[in-house]
């Protein structure tokens, strides 16, 4: 299981993120890429020290600044399941272009050669 | 002179190559998937927006430009200022105008519509 193919799994679900300055988000993600960088929606952020609190509609999050991030155990039996439907997806759709691919380089030899 | 050949050489074996590399670059085209930003900022153009900057800054401003690297053109930008003693963030401001904010060090983006200060909300639910 790797923390970025977990995390896609985790999209549309409640989490938590803790910053390096120690700024909390709870929210839903709504997105995230290969370098962690995430949006939420429904977010209310809590200060360094969890004294103060705001609600904010959405946010944007860069990657380098997240300290953890907390998910619903839920994720952890989505992220097997996801993960054994992207193999076979995999798997077949590789299979399929590659034998594409076959052909089409066969099909312009043949023009190429006159074969 | 032996060497000089061999540099001639070698541009035409990896021309010979080339259409191997075609063939490759047109399968490495279907598999490599386009790859865009999560964030949408175009929808908060014009928009005021807080941004906070890694070292702890933080600025409002209304939006004015922006690119894929995250590089903002904030107007009429505040920039809330800090306790000199304890560096706590206070509702006091001070006024920067347009500015150019560098994307690396910007770690976070949320509009200023619909941001609101609230009480403790967890409280309830301890």
């Amino acid at each position: 299981m790797l923390p970025l193919s977990l995390l896609n799994t985790a999209q549309g679900h409640p989490m938590l993120v803790e910053l390096k300055n120690g700024e909390t988000f709870n929210g839903h993600l709504v997105n995230c890429d290969n370098w962690m960088n995430l949006t939420l929606r429904e977010v209310i952020q809590t200060s360094p020290e969890g004294d103060r609190f705001w609600r904010l509609p959405e946010c944007y999050i860069r990657g380098n600044t997240i300290k953890y991030l907390r998910v619903p155990d839920e994720i952890m039996e989505m992220v097997k399941e996801d993960s054994i439907r992207q193999r076979q997806a995999a798997s077949g759709g590789n299979r399929g272009r590659k034998w594409f691919s076959w052909w089409k380089y066969w099909s312009r030899r043949k023009q190429r050669w006159k074969l | 002179m032996s060497e000089r050949g061999r540099g001639r050489g070698a541009p035409r074996g990896s021309r010979g190559g080339g259409r191997g590399g075609r063939g490759g670059s047109t399968f490495a085209q279907d598999t490599k998937p386009k790859k865009e930003s999560i964030l949408d900022l175009s929808k908060y153009m014009d928009k005021k927006i807080r941004v906070k900057f890694n070292g702890g800054r933080e600025v409002i401003g209304s939006l004015k430009g922006h690119d894929p690297l995250l590089n903002l053109v904030l107007d009429d930008t505040e920039e809330f200022l800090r306790d000199p003693d304890d560096n706590r963030l206070l509702n006091d401001t001070r006024s920067l105008g347009l500015i150019v904010c560098r994307g690396p060090a910007v770690i976070l983006i949320s509009p200023v519509e619909g941001t609101e200060e609230i009480d403790n909300p967890f409280v309830q639910q301890e």
